[in-house]
């Protein structure tokens, strides 16, 4: 890995790291992406050995009426920030 | 040996204590404790005391018909949402949020009257194995306060062991509440996928999340799962299982001929000390007639990368939702709305937190998805079909170890490397992976007083039997950490 890869993924991720700790980063990377290989050297040797035959796709039996229910109060929902008129304020970033 | 619950319900219920007094008894106990302990980082006591006068009016009008856990105080993790009070994760990210609703858990606590005291200190967003990842520092084990507690439910654990509160609840995404049980010397459930409704508990990896309880016996954490369990309609993972009423079932199921299996991936590195204790506790349960059948689960050699791989991959989609702008920490200055998002999540996010977020995108990112998530997913249901195969022809439940050590000084995971840390989770994480119900209940001491722990493991939706099982056991063989229930004011 290296560190455009790093700062590629950060940019994916929203966030942002100074030179420092994207160097230290780099290695525990390489590191936890090494760890993470090791699913291709499964016990016999490759993966397609212990593959399984069961699908990955998670299936939701489960489900609910499609009905309108009582929603938050909107004050409730804007009682964690700064809210005006029903809305999420930000400061003024287009001038 | 008493049940505190039991004990506590039953002096409630005669009232020769009422809530209030054996809500102030236990305040007084947190403020007492706390301080050094540090396993409760949010607590409103005016609220609680208000919580238990009004369980003891119900329990004066009701009598005999009051619920079980009405007017008994307990704890939430920092991650379970509660409607006003602080739910912060332990992150900076989540700095003053207070939830405007209850997760299902608590609503179905405060239908039986039950009083809640504060939040228990964690990892912060659950990741984690020492809860020294919190952002309000780490607790300290109640045994020893130089080891860690745990986690990353290590200050749920912490107050339960030290006496703060006679319950907590907790979560288990690969171990959470199983590992600071046992590093505390405290009883820890982890239901099946699907028993326990995750409604309201701050996500981390969804697929793998569920929350159980954390207390002083099995027949307590028997009582909880009976309150706390069942289908929930904001929970589409959440399952109607019918499980009848744990708690009465106990002492039901037949020691004898009951086939105990040993799977040797799950002994891998285990210290000398959690290895004598695991011992014993399998002769005592051949001495009861039942069988231990050594076995071989051959894929969870590869499960930790699986564990790690999923369940950063969730992270990094659930923690894509922090973004400053309608809940927690906002950074100050900021030039546009993508300036503040980065900056919001670069300042709020601790550092384990970040790497898993990174790990979770890199492994869902274009050109690694097929080689990471995909084929950890692939793995996942081999491991499901083993597990399944084992309860289908060997076993009847599992034994194994909840860690390889015990509980480690604090600042000692600081030196370790990632992956040093991340193997720690070995005996815990294929729970998760498979969705299957485990126990934690204290098995013995290491030689320095540190308590270990054994789980046993079994099919899903078998809560029942492995309460009971592990029941048996502490009745007969006993828990070294055992407490007597009861108040006198």
């Amino acid at each position: 890995m290296e560190v455009s890869d790093i700062k590629k993924l950060a940019t994916l991720a929203r966030l942002r790291f100074s030179e420092e700790e994207m160097e230290q980063f780099l290695k525990e990377m390489d590191e936890i992406v090494a760890f993470a290989d090791t699913i291709n050297n499964s016990v016999e040797g490759s993966t397609d050995q212990i593959r399984g035959v069961g699908s990955y796709d998670i299936t939701y039996e489960e489900l609910r009426p499609d009905e309108v229910r009582e929603s938050l109060p909107n004050e409730k929902i804007l009682s964690n920030v700064e809210g005006d008129k029903g809305c999420f304020v930000v400061k003024r970033c287009v001038k | 040996m008493s049940d505190v619950l039991s004990v506590l319900s039953k002096q409630l219920h005669n009232r020769e204590i009422t809530s209030v007094e054996l809500t102030k008894k236990y305040i007084r106990k947190i403020e007492e404790t706390n301080p050094g302990i540090n396993a409760l980082v949010h607590t409103d006591f005016e609220k609680a005391l208000a919580m238990a006068a009004e369980a003891d009016r119900r329990l004066d009008a009701e009598g005999a018909d009051a619920p079980f856990l009405c007017g008994i105080p307990f704890a939430l993790k920092d991650n379970i949402c509660s409607d006003g009070d602080l739910t912060t994760c332990c992150s900076k990210i989540l700095e003053g949020f207070r939830p405007y609703y209850d997760a299902t858990v608590y609503s179905k606590l405060k239908e039986q009257g039950a009083v809640l005291v504060g939040k228990a200190n964690m990892d912060e967003f659950a990741m984690g194995s020492t809860s020294e990842s919190s952002c309000y520092g780490a607790p300290k084990n109640p045994r020893d306060p130089e080891y860690v507690t745990g986690g990353s439910s290590g200050g749920s654990a912490a107050a339960v062991a030290a006496g703060m509160v006679p319950y907590a609840l907790g979560s288990d995404t690969g171990g959470s509440i199983r590992q600071p049980a046992s590093y505390c010397g405290v009883v820890g459930l982890k239901p099946t996928y699907g028993s326990v409704s995750r409604y309201g508990l701050i996500a981390y990896g969804s697929s793998l999340d569920q929350i159980g309880p954390l207390t002083t016996s099995v027949r307590d954490a028997a009582a909880i799962f009976d309150v706390i369990r069942g289908v929930d309609d904001r929970d589409n993972t959440s399952v109607d299982h019918e499980f009848g009423n744990v708690t009465d079932s106990l002492g039901t199921t037949s020691l004898k001929g009951l086939r105990i299996g040993v799977a040797e991936e799950l002994f891998d590195g285990i210290s000398p000390a959690v290895d004598a204790a695991i011992r014993a506790a399998l002769d005592f349960y051949q001495a009861e007639g039942a069988e231990i059948v050594k076995l071989s689960i051959p894929a969870l050699k590869v499960a930790l990368p699986v564990y790690y791989i999923i369940a950063c991959a969730e992270a990094s989609s659930n923690l894509g939702r922090y973004d400053g702008i309608r809940y927690g920490y906002r950074a100050d200055d900021y030039a546009n709305i993508d300036d503040m998002i980065y900056k919001t999540r670069s300042e709020g996010f601790g550092k384990e937190v970040k790497k898993r977020i990174m790990l979770g995108t890199y492994v869902l990112s274009s050109g690694y998805y097929d080689a990471y998530y995909k084929k950890a997913c692939i793995i996942r249901e081999t491991i499901n079909e083993e597990f399944a195969k084992v309860f289908a022809d060997q076993a009847d439940v599992l034994l194994a170890p909840v860690a390889p050590s015990v509980a480690p000084k604090l600042g000692e995971s600081g030196k370790a490397s990632s992956i040093e840390m991340y193997v720690s989770d070995l005996c815990t994480v294929p729970i998760n992976i498979a969705g299957l119900p485990a126990i934690s209940l204290p098995c013995g001491k290491d030689a320095s007083g540190l308590p270990v722990g054994m789980q046993i493991i079994g099919p899903k939706f078998s809560e029942g039997k492995i309460l009971d099982i592990a029941w048996q056991y502490e009745q007969k063989a006993g828990n070294p950490f055992a407490v007597e229930g009861g108040v006198s004011v």
